[in-house]
Parts: C-alpha cells; sequence; structure tokens
C-alpha cells in the first residue's frame, strides 16, 4: 500500500503524459541506475569503509599508468577512426544512393559479425608470422617481421576497424546535410581544394565529428576483448586491469572505485561535448 | 573588328549519346548583361556551368580576352557565381562570407576590412555584417551572395536562377537591385533564367535556348517584336497563333487566308513559303483592337470572355474556326458588349506587326 502511494507519487513530480515512458525508466533504474550505485558503495565500502580504493587506485605508479596508457589508446584510436573514417564517410554521402546503401550494408553487417571473430582475424594477420608479415618479407619491402601485435600498432588496428562504423554514421548524416555546391561555390570564390577542406567542410563536419569521436573515445575508454587479444603487458587497458583486479585478485572494492572512476571521466567528457555542441548553435551557424 | 572580351566558341556537350548543348557560339562584349534564356532542358546552365568550370564541354572553347578558360580549374578561373540555391556558408557571418574570396587569396586584413565595407553596402546590408546566414530571409541571402560574387572584382559574373527561389515580389525587388548593381560596377554578367519577364527587365542581350541550340541571339526588342522563329514568338510574351494559308509573297510581303475563310494581306514573312503552304500567323494580344484603324485587317468573332486588369482590359474571342484568340486592348477603349457566347463582331490588328511562321 505504502509503495503504491509512492509510486504514484512520483508519477505526479513527472511533466504530464510522461506516463509512458515509465516502463522505460524503471528498466534503467533497475539495470542501470541500481548497479552504479552499487558499484559507488562497493568502492568505499569493501573491504571496509573509507576512501582506501580510491588512494590505492591514484596512489600506486602502475594503476596510475594504466589509466594513462587508457587515455592515450582511447585518443589514438579516436584520431585514427576520425582521419580513416572521414574519406569513406565523405565517398559514401556523394555517392549515387543505390551504391551508398549497398556500401553503407556491408559496413552495418561487419558491425554484426561477432567481435571476437573479428579480432582474432587481425591476430592471424599480425602477428611475426602472419600473412601480412610474410607478405611484406616475401616482397622484399622488410626483412624482420614487424612487430604488430601485442602493443599499440595492434591495438590501434584492431579497434579502429571495430570503432570505424560508429565514426562513419554519424559523419555521414552531417557530411549528406552539407549541399554540394557549397563547395562549387567555394572554388569558384578562387579556393584550392585543400582551402575549400579547412575553411568548408571541415568545419560544416564538426558536429558529426565530434558526435562520432565522443561516441568512439568513450567506447574505447572502457573496451576490453581487442586491447586483451591484441595489446600487450606493457600497454595494459583499464577494463583489462578491473577484469584482473576482480578475477585473480578478487579485489572487487578496488576493480569498482577503478570502474567508477572511468565512469566519472567519461560523464564529464560527455558534459563537456553537450555544453561544446550547445555554444555552436547558439553561435548560430549549425 | 575589336576582340570579344568573353568568347563561346562552338560549345558542345555531350552526355553518352544526349547532346545537351549544339555548339552554341556567342560573343559577349565587355559589361554586356546576356541573358541565357530557354525552358529547363534547353542548355542553358549546361552552357554556363562549362564556363564556370563545373563541367568540361566535350568539344569547343571559351575564351577570354582571347585566353583559354578550359585547362583553367575553377578555383583559378577569377569569375564570380551566384547559383539558383543559396549557397552560402552557414558557419561565416555574413562579413566573413563576403570576406572568403579576398581570404583565401590572402589579401591583406585592411583590404579585406575595406571591400567587405564596400560589398555590404553596395548590396545594402551593412547592418547584417555579424548575422549568420540562417538568420538572413532568402533575398537577403542571395544578396550576400551576390556581395560575395563580386567582391574579388571578377571580369565576369555569372548568375544560375539566382531568384528562382524567392517570391515574385522579392523577385522584382531584387531584380531592380541587379540591374542597379550592374550599372554601378559595370561587370560582365552571364544570367540564366527560364522566366522572360526577368530576361527582358535585366538584359543587354538575351541568347534564347531551344534543345541545346540559340534560336535567336539578340535585344529583348529584337527578340519581342521581330521574333525569328514560332517557338521564340511563344517564349517571349503572350502571342495568338492563328491557322493560316500562305497564298503568295510580293517584296516580303506576304498574303494569308485564314482558317475561317478571311485573307489578310500586308503580313511580313519571316521565311520563304511556297504557294499553298500551311502556315501559323501570330498576333500579339496587344496588337488587336475593337475599332478599326486605317489598313488594319479585321477577324470576325464572338467574344467569350472580357476582364477588366486596371492598365488593360483581357478579352477572350473565339473565330468563326473555333480558335480562341486572347485580346489586350487598353482599357481607355470601350468596353467591347455584351458577353454572350452569341454576341458577334469585328476585332481589328495591323497586319505589320503580326509575323507568318510555317508549320
Amino acid at each position: 500500500m505504502q509503495a503504491h502511494s509512492l509510486s504514484r507519487g512520483s508519477i505526479a513530480g513527472l511533466p504530464a503524459g510522461s506516463g509512458g515512458a515509465l516502463p522505460a525508466l524503471v528498466l534503467v533504474g533497475l539495470f542501470f541506475v541500481v548497479p552504479v550505485v552499487a558499484l559507488l558503495l562497493r568502492s568505499v565500502t569493501d573491504p571496509e569503509p573509507g576512501l582506501q580504493n580510491y588512494a590505492a587506485l591514484f596512489g600506486s605508479g602502475t594503476y596510475v599508468r594504466v589509466f594513462l596508457n587508457t587515455f592515450l589508446v582511447a585518443a589514438v584510436v579516436t584520431v585514427v577512426t576520425i582521419v580513416v573514417a572521414f574519406p569513406v564517410a565523405w565517398m559514401l554521402a556523394i555517392m549515387p544512393p543505390a551504391l551508398g546503401s549497398v556500401v553503407f550494408g556491408i559496413i552495418i553487417l561487419s558491425m554484426w559479425t561477432n567481435l571476437l571473430t573479428r579480432t582474432y582475424a587481425w591476430m592471424v594477420l599480425l602477428q611475426r608470422t602472419g600473412v601480412i608479415n610474410r607478405a611484406l618479407m616475401g616482397l622484399g619491402v622488410i626483412h624482420e617481421p614487424l612487430p604488430l601485435i601485442n602493443n599499440l600498432t595492434g591495438v590501434t588496428i584492431g579497434m579502429v576497424y571495430i570503432m570505424l562504423p560508429f565514426m562513419i554514421l554519424p559523419l555521414v548524416g552531417t557530411l549528406r546535410a552539407i549541399d554540394p555546391m557549397t563547395l562549387r561555390a567555394a572554388a569558384l570564390c578562387g579556393a584550392s581544394p585543400s582551402q575549400a577542406f579547412r575553411r568548408i567542410l571541415l568545419p560544416l563536419s564538426l558536429p558529426g565529428i565530434a558526435a562520432g569521436g565522443l561516441m568512439v573515445f568513450v567506447m574505447s575508454l572502457g573496451y576490453f576483448v581487442t586491447p586483451a587479444l591484441l595489446g600487450g603487458t606493457s600497454n595494459m587497458m583499464l577494463a583489462e586491469m578491473i577484469a584482473q583486479t576482480v578475477q585473480s585478485l578478487l579485489n572487487w572494492g578496488l576493480g569498482s572505485a577503478a570502474a567508477f572512476v572511468l565512469l566519472a571521466v567519461t560523464m564529464v567528457l560527455y558534459a563537456i561535448q553537450l555544453r561544446m555542441v550547445g555554444a555552436r548553435r547558439l553561435a548560430g551557424g549549425l | 573588328m575589336t576582340r570579344p572580351f568573353l568568347s563561346i566558341r562552338a560549345v558542345r556537350k555531350a552526355f553518352g549519346a544526349f547532346v545537351a548543348v549544339h555548339d552554341v557560339t556567342i560573343d559577349v562584349p565587355k559589361g554586356e548583361f546576356l541573358t541565357f534564356l530557354g525552358p529547363s532542358g534547353s542548355g542553358k546552365s549546361t552552357t554556363l556551368y562549362a564556363i564556370a568550370g563545373f563541367q568540361d564541354p566535350t568539344s569547343g572553347d571559351v575564351l577570354l580576352e582571347d585566353k583559354s578558360l578550359l585547362s583553367v580549374p575553377s578555383h583559378k578561373r577569377n569569375i564570380g557565381m551566384v547559383f539558383q540555391r543559396y549557397t552560402l556558408f552557414p558557419h561565416l557571418s555574413v562579413a566573413e562570407n563576403v570576406a572568403f574570396p579576398l581570404r583565401v587569396r590572402r589579401r591583406p586584413d585592411a583590404e579585406v576590412k575595406r571591400k567587405v565595407a564596400d560589398m555590404l553596402a553596395l548590396v545594402r546590408l551593412e547592418k547584417f555584417a555579424d548575422r549568420y546566414p540562417g538568420a538572413l530571409s532568402g533575398g537577403q541571402q542571395q544578396r550576400v551572395a551576390l556581395a560575395r560574387a563580386l567582391a574579388y572584382d571578377p571580369p565576369i559574373l555569372l548568375m544560375d536562377e539566382p531568384l528562382s527561389a524567392l517570391d515574385k515580389k522579392l523577385r522584382q525587388e531584387i531584380q531592380a537591385e541587379i540591374r542597379r548593381i550592374h550599372r554601378e560596377t559595370g561587370v560582365t554578367v552571364l544570367y540564366v533564367t527560364h522566366d522572360q519577364e526577368e530576361a527582358l527587365h535585366l538584359s543587354d542581350r538575351i541568347a534564347l535556348f531551344k534543345e541545346g541550340r540559340i534560336e535567336q541571339i539578340g535585344t529583348g526588342e529584337d527578340l519581342y517584336l521581330r521574333p525569328a522563329s514560332e517557338f521564340v514568338a511563344g517564349f517571349i510574351g503572350n502571342s495568338n497563333f492563328l491557322p493560316a494559308e500562305h497564298l503568295e509573297t510580293e517584296n516580303g510581303v506576304a498574303l494569308v487566308r485564314l482558317a475561317d475563310g478571311s485573307l489578310v494581306k500586308g503580313v511580313k514573312a519571316t521565311q520563304a513559303l511556297g504557294r499553298g503552304q500551311k502556315a501559323r500567323l501570330m498576333v500579339r494580344p496587344e496588337a488587336f483592337r475593337l475599332t478599326p484603324m486605317e489598313g488594319n485587317a479585321s477577324l470576325a468573332v464572338e467574344i467569350v470572355d472580357t476582364a477588366f486588369f486596371g492598365d488593360r482590359r483581357r478579352v477572350v474571342a473565339r473565330t468563326g474556326s473555333g480558335d480562341e484568340i486572347d485580346v489586350r486592348p487598353t482599357s481607355d477603349t470601350a468596353e467591347p458588349g455584351g458577353t454572350d457566347a452569341a454576341s458577334g463582331r469585328q476585332i481589328f490588328f495591323d497586319p505589320t506587326t503580326a509575323f507568318l511562321f510555317p508549320v
């Protein structure tokens, strides 16, 4: 009876007509907010109440290095993904629609293929005796196998490949909204192709780059499978560290603290991006 | 003979088997306002794009002061252009849009500032310098586009149906602006439109396109008063076409028989016609009179409808052979009388203002 009146009260507190959103709110509350709160609680209560988990996290050089490495990898992956995705997205945006939807389908299909399979495929390609190294040596381009795996290169290649669709999709949307005539106008105004790109196309595609970039960066921060398989021990990422802390060391408190820090950083980044996009809108341009 | 400023020589553009432009040749003197007029798909925009460098012609050449433009990429042609759609850069303010062509040319800041101020004054948008294109009306955006296209003093300004997205009142306003700006800057303008009124209002000369060819080129008066073909007569202004039979021509003056059997003499023949050849007699609506004058031809009609339009009346008449005629006498002439279909009467026209075209 009491619970009933409580839930009625909470509905009354929401804007009119939001009753339909209730199931979704319950779902989010039950499966997202509650675990996050539990995580937070665990990080300050396990093994005993206090901030000792956070102190350990920020006090230890190893953990700080893992944090920094996580951000480095996420940043490198994001930048490389933007650079690779841009020409693809531009091609998709200006392609005839029929051909475009085929290429789009292929990109979407790659997203549906099992992540582990794709990562193992990269292992086969990148390892010392892998296809790439053997081909390059066979062609006489190199004499020693290139170290393509168990390092930053391997992680970057594997993660960029997985992140590409998340960058391409928002970017295509932004690029399609740009009138190609605008670029012709820039050309007739005297802008060389590189000037037209820097002064017109790039600024106009910034919202797409920002949206895709944030998504890729945030996903990369917490990524586990690819760094675990293609990365090396010297550049461990946070998700791997959390897994080890919880699985091997059974230190739930420390693992929770690390996960919570990651979540907090992500949310701060998201807030910054929201503010930047909002400021641009206010400036009137887009 | 002096060299032409801009010379379009036998420009042809084919898309596969379809030829969009057939060997178009025009010489444009410096400072002229030349309009490419024609229905959509007549090749006028394609010709303009060849000059802009967006589409290379299949053959032919475009010479500016005797130098070929074709091998020069768009961004080095130094040509100004205003487009059909709004192509302002949405992330730049009005002033920065106008400054853009100067910035990419790396002109010094002081010059850019002065030129932007001049250009915004030219299009009367000084107060809007700091606005963004999204906050401007369509007409204002096209004026900014005009300022941007003229900021670097291009020798030629191309305009591709720049007013087609605007409503009628705004179109007329901006037409007046374009006339003024052409007068003030003396820039050579190539203007594309499908609107004959716009062409007549703006142009020094009009090139009327039909199916990729120039049907006639000349002043608005040439095209209106001395149309070279039925197509020209039909496209420029309003026209009545009466089925006729050519009887004979003497000294360029033809005698024809209309479908109702009446004879009209003294018609100008633009082309040689055989005896008994089927033809069409073109008479402008305003050439018809309700009262006869010396030497006028007459036509027995019944009045179908009549309306008053202030400066003119509009009378719909029907000939004995059933052809409807649009008559626009000035409104100071008398009311044509009863509007019931039975009321028969005669209307008159000066045969020397009529043209005979072969069918």
